[in-house]
């Protein structure tokens, strides 16, 4: 078990270089008058090679070097296992599962509800988590949202994001994937709040229902988004770049549920009309 | 002076006022307009993409038809492309849409493949700060899975035409503007780069 987690360790720091951008640069220290082949002057080019705001991403050669990682494993190991559950596992078992765990973590959403100032939310998780509990035999069936009071996730992440801290860098962390330092400093708090945490914690015998708990979350998490994630990766030009964008840009929809945000799209113009 | 004063602040009310009349009325969206546009092009989409009589091919050529009549595909990719639009040349841009939309074709045929007897719910309407309107929807698949979608729609010169789709709260064209931003960004700025990478991707699939 130690070998593997050395070895992680150092895959996590075996990061990919590439020379792309670099090789850019070095065009541009050069002398040289732009030929036919580059027809933008070099201070167009360093503009345009300036991240826009979207892109902040400081630490991207050690992102991309853990998404490489990720993906590595994924394709080893997390995919097999995933494609495994689905096959052997029906799909109404494993519905129950994913129900089950997530009836688990209300109490997390119940106390990041309250952290925000939330009551009406805090008020209707409460009652979710009572009603799955009894009528959904320990959450095994979500009969809330069949009586109109659906999940709705939060997490310490998104409370932090309430209380007005920004997103800070993007980072991928190894197996868990796209995050940000606030939202991994907030699955740090989350897993610190977890009543079924605090139980292994402080005995060493059910420490293992946590890590059991833990990674049936990633197979269940894994298993559900085997779909989608193969279809990013599939129809991407840059995936690295694409998950990153739909993680923030889902972030930021999630911790601006309540206000109305007006999103940047294209709009018509007078030059749309005109044929290239 | 007085009154000159009242006279000028009344000149410029007027003006003011038809000034952001005219401007205003250029691109303000109805809201159910806009609702009937996106339900009748939802059903037609899903009626296609759910259809076992016909091929791929087939498929995919009335898909086209759609994606160039009531999506503003220029608009789209000029939008995705951000500051990188200004500095391509004319045959690159024209390189660059027609890679887009074929690849959105490919894209969307491979994404839907599975789907058998989905439905398509149009669920109401907000209008935007900026004159175009958010047509929210939902798709309900076999299973029961709920996936929301929303539409961004303009309407200009009398036609409605999508100009970006919202998928869980997601805007595809600020996450294709990422995208593609990086690609160009590692291909020292060039949209040659992503245009080579988007016809690589479209020969794979």
């Amino acid at each position: 078990m130690k070998s593997i987690f050395t070895l992680l360790f150092l895959l996590f720091f075996w990061v990919p270089e590439t020379h792309a951008q670099e090789d850019a640069y070095t065009y541009m220290d050069t002398d040289e008058e732009p030929g036919v082949e580059l027809e933008i002057s070099p201070e167009e080019l360093e503009e345009v090679l300036e991240p826009s705001p979207e892109e902040d991403d400081p630490l991207e050669t050690l992102n991309r070097g853990t998404f490489a990682l990720n993906n590595f494993l994924d394709e080893i190991l997390f995919d097999h296992i995933a494609a495994m559950y689905n096959g052997v596992v029906p799909e109404f078992f494993r519905e129950r599962v994913g129900y089950f765990l997530r009836n688990l973590s209300e109490p997390i959403v119940l106390a990041n509800n309250i952290l925000q100032g939330e009551m009406q939310d805090a008020e209707d998780t409460l009652r979710r988590f009572a009603i799955n509990t009894t009528a959904g035999i320990g959450g095994i069936f979500d009969v809330s949202t069949d009586l109109d009071i659906p999940y709705k996730r939060e997490d310490f992440g998104l409370t932090l994001a309430s209380w007005g801290f920004d997103s800070g860098p993007y980072l991928v962390l190894p197996i868990l994937g796209p995050s940000n330092l606030r939202d991994t400093i907030g699955r740090i708090g989350d897993y610190g709040f977890d009543p079924v945490n605090w139980w292994a914690f402080f005995d060493d015998n059910k420490a293992i229902y946590s890590y059991t708990r833990t990674g049936v979350q990633i197979l269940d998490a894994k298993a559900d988004n085997l779909g989608i994630i193969g279809d990013l990766k599939r129809n991407s030009v840059d995936p690295y770049a694409t998950f990153r964008a739909w993680y923030t840009e889902r972030r930021k929809s999630l911790s601006a549920r309540d206000e109305k945000r007006t999103l940047e799209t294209a709009k018509p113009d007078e030059e749309d009309d005109d044929d290239l | 002076m007085m009154t000159s004063r009242k006279i000028f602040s009344m000149k410029t009310f007027i003006f003011t006022f038809f000034f952001l009349a005219l401007t205003h009325t250029s691109y303000a969206t109805d809201c159910e307009k806009a609702k009937t546009f996106m339900s009748d092009m939802g059903t037609k989409v899903i009626a296609l993409l759910t259809n076992p009589s016909i091929s791929n091919q087939e498929r995919a050529d009335e898909f086209r038809i759609i994606l160039e009549k009531d999506f503003n595909l220029k608009a789209i990719g000029k939008f995705v492309l951000g500051r990188y639009w200004k500095q391509a040349t004319p045959e690159e841009k024209k390189s660059f849409l027609n890679l887009f939309k074929e690849t959105t074709v490919a894209t969307y045929a491979s994404r839907f493949k599975d789907y058998t007897s989905e439905k398509f719910e149009v669920l109401s309407c907000q209008c935007e700060a900026d004159g175009g309107v958010i047509v929210s929807s939902r798709i309900v698949r076999p299973g029961g899975q709920i996936i929301p979608i929303s539409w961004k729609i303009f309407e200009k010169n009398d036609e409605m035409r999508v100009y970006d789709v919202i998928l869980e709260g997601i805007s595809m064209g600020i996450t294709q503007r990422s995208e593609f931003a990086s690609v160009i960004q590692t291909g020292g700025g060039k949209l040659e780069a992503l245009n080579a990478a988007l016809a690589k991707k479209l020969d794979h699939s």
